[in-house]
């Protein structure tokens, strides 16, 4: 017994042992990287032409990613260049936080996915590391980063999830457009998800304040806000809440999973006759990260192959790629591109912060008087 | 008589712990139940308590048929070994605690709690915490506590055993005096057969669940039932006076 | 065992240890304070530090945003804590005299029941809450056709205090089993009925126990921010609101800001249970060993009896409903409103490779062995060596309690970002995260534990010859063998769930099962999530029948 509880003892003793190793470990690796040091000085090593040829690639290459289901599109590219690629889902609020807390020296080195105003975000702080190639002549101007810095991989469009049958209870139909939602008889049963925390609602907000204009836009959010339960805490709240019966209306990304879900439960989708906004979905390399060259790599492999986009879509059950790059293949837009919003998308990295604070003062008051 | 056992058992499992006992004592007398550990005296103690329900056999207090009531409705109070006091309360609250239970207002149960707690000379501590007073103090409050209400038998499961031998002294001596002064008729377990001898009225020795005799400690010391009596006693040790009174134990 | 050896070597090999005793005995203090130190105080200190960063240099602002503009917040945490602290309490109590007053297999059946619940998967248990009493819950709606709206504080007090209720009652049962018997019988034999026993005796003796319940529930309401972000709605605390400020804002300055604030009412909270801890000491300290049964029946105690029996019944029956909830749904598959029976789930989740399982298992036995053995020997440095600055590290090590567990996370990231002490992206940043949020718990159970252990134990081994070290282990670390398991359980279970605090220290490739949970219940996959869930439930289950059946096995033949 005694000697079984000594062995415990030296246990702790290895772990703490174990807890110095790693350190040291990682200060090896971060010794490779002259740069870490000081995560404000750029790097001069940055290739400004992307080579042609393959280059050496090696290692693992470390992914946040929005959702699991990317992982057979990076077992292709392990595939094809030998690169091990972790995945790991995260929302982009978590790795901007993330990031920020690290203070330079990220643990992932692919941005794959998230609203484009938090890698906007991360443009301005400096977290990312640019990348150039050919292909990326080929992408629309509006999908991507004029400097190299963020690329979409794809489009979020948002329409309204409505539950037919808590309609029916409540003898209600179902709205038809944004101005619809204002009606008094959907009070207390629209939810939507918190701007700052879901890239697809805060899409929502900004696009219609540059399609209402900046009085309208917020009369109307004020107006809306006298309906909405309550905004929830996480991207996917109206989605699920409104599958589980919970509330009529969701406003809500779509895609063709969600289409999927009107099989399953007694919901639809209704698309606003009066615009639909949406949102490109970022892919980013992150400065200074430990396999910088794999993700950059990455990056131009993606959009360079149509093959690789297709494959892309079609995880992603959507075709809004068709937009990011014309030339494309083989997706077609299941939607006309006259309903989506005018938007410049330029204002959503710069205004975010000033709509976001308006807004939190717009919900709390609500919340105030409860 | 004031109290009857008749026929008395327990079983625990198996175990017959107590088999067909049979004692009876006057009132206003002290009745020592002696035997080693494991003879079934602490068993027959809890059963006149209420705290055991017999197998068999019955309890009868001043007439009454007390087997199968409860505690808490039986006129008779314990002093625990381990003491029983509740520590979140006061000396005084500990004393007067079983008043609440009998009509009786809150002035008279401190006048009364005040006056029992000076009987056993611990006046000066009514406000005291339990754990703040000495084992021996502890003692006499449970005393106090258990005499309070006036029971009309009120038992003692070795109560002087946590304490040093000249305290026990002491204690012993104070035991007898109140019990005399108040008419109190006691049951008092020990296995301490010089503080049997000199506290107990009567005597009952016990050895394996049954009674082996019953009677005065002289009746005793002349006629010893048989050996194990004889030895459990050490009665050749004992030195006695001519009325009865045992005088002193000769060591050797 | 070991006396058939050569009593000679034996005795070379005491006295090898007695040399180097001394030493090791130094240097294991000297780690453990460090590892305290470098653990918990430094990633608080970071967060602080973060909070002051303001445009140049030093600045307050943080504070005066968050005290200008999150009063309401603040105001909210105190509230919901307090009345989340008085129902759990309430619950609590009464579920732990309900099952102090049971014996044979109603209170196995309870006791089983409480160990399936302090295992509470994150977001699952309230996601069950809403299918059972949201606005169109199975028994709001559907059974009681109540329309009522569970998405405000009242939803969020009520889930916090069912979930908070197995730990304290589980505390509260073994401070039952340790009050003194005699008390009890003394106050029955003087008359009192078992209502009064209860009034007068059972409860004023839990009293400490009542007020820690308190205390503790009061500070992990403050800190818990799962709650609120799912079923708070538009009510929000000071804890949601400082996840919102790291998922939505990414403003570190503003959320560290608010931790800050939070930590005020937290501390002053934990001096208090430490002197309500002393006096509970001084109620339950000369109890004499354990009893099985509190003689008492529930039913005869008069109005407060019935109160708690039924107050149980309703929690134990709650706890069902919400259990089997979560059990059911991994096997039921809904189409148009109607539900059918299927296993399609589960064989996709089994054909998902095992491995984050595994990881999970693996990391939750390293934390549970690791920081068992590092709370015993803090503990027992802390409650017997009377080190210098003892209080100022019992206080540290609780502080980790009092933090929201994305807070910690961060903090951690603060700290170890930067050579030479680079960990983040390591396995050990997550361990050493785990090890050390738990460690306030750990090191309050073998606290509790080593008061029980006589001083005079200690004199002895040293009296006969043995040295500090050989104290520590032939008389401490054996007598520590009923804490072990406890603490062993609760580091596995929390390791097992625990998802907040290393939300931000997990990386891509060493990805935990709780991940793949959130994953599930953040695409509104429930099934999939309450299939993770039950899995989880189980290994912790099977891994504390295991640690018992050791400690239990080994414990027996000391007993002859």
């Amino acid at each position: 017994m005694k000697k079984k509880l000594f062995a415990l003892l030296l246990a702790v003793a290895m772990v703490l042992t174990l807890a110095a190793c790693g350190a040291e470990k990682n200060q090896e690796e971060l010794g490779q990287d002259p740069n870490v040091q000081d995560p404000n000085v750029q790097d001069p090593t940055v290739q400004e032409g992307t080579p042609d040829a393959e280059p050496q690639l090696s290692g693992t290459m470390k992914v946040v990613a929005t959702s699991e289901s990317y992982v057979t599109l990076f077992d292709k590219f392990t595939e094809e260049t030998g690169v091990q690629v972790e995945l790991l889902s995260m929302s982009s609020g978590e790795v901007l936080s993330k990031l920020r807390a690290e203070g330079g020296t990220p643990s992932a080195d692919l941005w794959f996915g998230g609203g484009i105003d938090a890698f906007m975000g991360a443009k301005e702080d400096g977290l990312l590391e640019q990348v150039t190639f050919d292909a990326a002549a080929d992408l629309a101007d509006t999908y991507k980063d004029a400097d190299g810095y963020w690329f979409s991989k794809g489009i979020t469009i948002v329409g309204f999830l409505v539950n037919d049958d808590l309609l029916e209870d409540l003898n209600l139909t179902a709205p038809a457009s944004w101005a619809d939602l204002l009606n008094e008889e959907y009070a207390g049963e629209i939810i939507m998800s918190n701007p700052a925390i879901s890239g697809t609602n805060y899409a929502v907000v900004n696009a219609l304040l540059q399609t209402l204009g900046e009085e309208d836009g917020w009369a109307y959010f004020d107006g809306l806000n006298e309906n909405i339960a309550y905004y929830g805490k996480r991207g996917s709240d109206p989605l699920n809440k409104v599958t589980a019966d919970e509330f009529a209306i969701g406003i809500s990304y779509i895609d063709r999973g969600v289409e999927a879900k009107t099989e399953e439960y007694p919901v639809s989708i209704v698309y606003p006759t009066d615009g639909i906004p949406w949102v490109p979905e970022g892919v980013a390399v992150f400065k200074n990260s430990d396999n910088v060259e794999a993700a950059k790599y990455f990056v131009e492999w993606l959009f360079s192959n149509d093959d690789n986009l297709r494959m892309l879509a079609e995880i992603d059950k959507k075709d809004g790629l068709k937009l990011v790059k014309p030339s494309l293949e083989g997706v077609e837009l299941g939607y006309d591109t006259a309903i989506l919003m005018q938007e410049d998308l330029s204002l959503f990295g710069s205004q975010r912060a000033d709509i976001l604070s308006r807004f939190e003062t717009l919900m709390g008051d609500k919340a105030a008087n409860e | 008589m004031y109290l009857e056992l008749s026929h008395l058992k327990k079983n625990f499992g198996d175990k017959e712990v107590v088999q067909d006992l049979s004692l009876s004592l006057e009132q206003g007398k002290l009745l020592c139940i002696l035997g080693s550990s494991g003879c079934g005296k602490t068993t027959t103690l809890n059963m006149i308590g209420g705290f055991l329900t017999p197998d068999g056999g019955s309890i009868l207090l001043d007439g009454q048929d007390i087997t199968r009531l409860p505690p808490e409705r039986r006129p008779v109070t314990t002093v625990f070994q381990s003491y029983g006091l509740f520590p979140h309360m006061t000396v005084l609250q500990n004393v007067v605690y079983g008043l609440k239970f009998r009509s009786c207002t809150k002035s008279q149960a401190r006048e009364k709690g005040l006056r029992y707690l000076d009987m056993v000379g611990l006046s000066d501590y009514a406000n005291a915490r339990i754990h703040e007073i000495s084992g021996g103090q502890q003692q006499r409050v449970a005393l106090a506590r258990a005499l309070i209400v006036e029971p009309k038998l009120c038992l003692l499961d070795e109560p002087f055993c946590n304490l040093d031998a000249a305290l026990r002294v002491k204690m012993r001596g104070e035991l007898k005096k109140l019990q005399q002064e108040l008419g109190i008729t006691m049951v008092f377990v020990t296995h301490d057969q010089e503080e049997a001898l000199i506290l107990a009225d009567s005597m009952a020795i016990m050895e394996q669940g049954r009674l082996i005799q019953n009677d005065t400690p002289m009746q005793i010391y002349r006629h010893p039932a048989n050996q194990f009596v004889s030895d459990f006693l050490s009665l050749d040790e004992l030195v006695w006076t001519e009325d009865g009174v045992l005088m002193k134990v000769i060591k050797r | 065992m070991s006396n058939r050896s050569v009593p000679a070597k034996r005795a070379s090999k005491d006295a090898l240890f007695r040399i180097c005793g001394k030493g090791v005995d130094k240097l294991l203090l000297v780690a453990l304070l460090g590892s305290v130190c470098l653990f918990v105080l430094y990633p608080i200190l970071c967060i602080l530090m973060r909070s002051l960063r303001g445009g140049e240099g030093l600045s307050l602002a943080a504070y005066e945003t968050v005290w200008s503009q999150y009063r309401v917040n603040l105001w909210n945490s105190v509230f919901v804590g307090t009345l989340t602290a008085a129902f759990c309490t309430i619950l609590s109590t009464a579920t732990a005299l309900f099952l102090s007053t049971r014996k044979g297999w109603a209170k196995l059946l309870c006791m089983g029941l409480l160990l399936v619940t302090m295992v509470s998967p994150p977001f699952v248990s309230s996601l069950a809450y809403i299918q059972l009493y949201g606005r169109r819950g199975w028994i709001t709606y559907r059974l009681l056709g109540l329309s009522w709206d569970p998405y405000n504080c009242w939803g969020v007090i009520w889930m916090q205090s069912i979930s908070f209720v197995p730990l304290n009652a589980l505390f509260l049962t073994g401070m039952l089993s340790k009050l003194d018997p005699g008390s009890l019988q003394a106050a029955r034999d003087l008359g009192a009925g078992p209502g009064a026993i209860l009034r007068d005796v059972v409860l004023p003796l839990l009293r400490p126990g009542i007020w820690v319940s308190l205390l503790l529930s009061f500070v992990r309401s403050l800190a818990d921010f799962g709650t609120p972000v799912i079923i708070g709605g538009r009510f929000s605390t000071i804890a949601s609101e400082i996840y919102l400020q790291l998922v939505g804002y990414s403003n570190l300055e503003k959320a560290s800001a608010m931790n800050m604030f939070l930590l005020l009412p937290s501390i002053a909270a934990f001096f208090l249970y430490r002197h309500l801890m002393r006096q509970a000491d001084l109620m339950t300290g000369n109890g004499r060993g354990t009893q099985a049964q509190l003689p008492l029946q529930l039913r005869r105690c008069g109005p407060a009896g019935l109160l708690a029996a039924g107050v149980s019944l309703l929690f134990f029956v709650m706890m069902i409903l919400q259990y089997g909830c979560i059990f059911l749904s991994g096997f039921l598959k809904l189409s148009k409103g109607s539900y059918s029976f299927t296993t399609k789930y589960l064989e996709e989740l089994l054909k998902y490779d095992t491995s984050t399982l595994l990881r999970s298992v693996e990391y939750a036995l390293v934390v549970s062995l690791a920081g068992t053995l590092f709370a015993m020997l803090f503990s027992y440095y802390m409650e017997r060596r009377k080190v210098p600055g003892r209080s100022l590290f019992d206080c540290l090590v609780t502080l980790p309690y009092m933090l929201p567990g994305t807070c910690f996370g961060i903090g951690y990231i603060l700290a170890f970002n930067h050579e030479p002490l680079k960990l983040t992206g390591t396995a050990v940043i997550v361990m050493a995260n785990m090890l050390f949020k738990q460690l306030p718990t750990t090191t309050k159970i073998c606290s509790a534990a080593l008061t029980q252990v006589p001083v005079s134990l200690e004199r002895a081994a040293r009296d006969l010859g043995g040295g500090q070290f050989a104290v520590l282990r032939d008389v401490i670390l054996p007598s520590l063998r009923p804490a072990f398991f406890s603490c062993f359980a609760y580091n596995f279970s929390s390791s097992m769930t625990t998802a907040g605090a290393i939300l931000f220290l997990i990386n891509p490739g060493k990805k935990l099962a709780v991940f793949k949970l959130f994953d599930a219940v953040y695409v509104g996959e429930y099934a999939t999530a309450s299939l993770i869930s039950t899995i989880l439930i189980l290994i912790v289950l099977a891994m504390e029948g295991l640690a018992y059946l050791i400690t239990w096995k080994e414990a027996k033949p000391r007993v002859s």
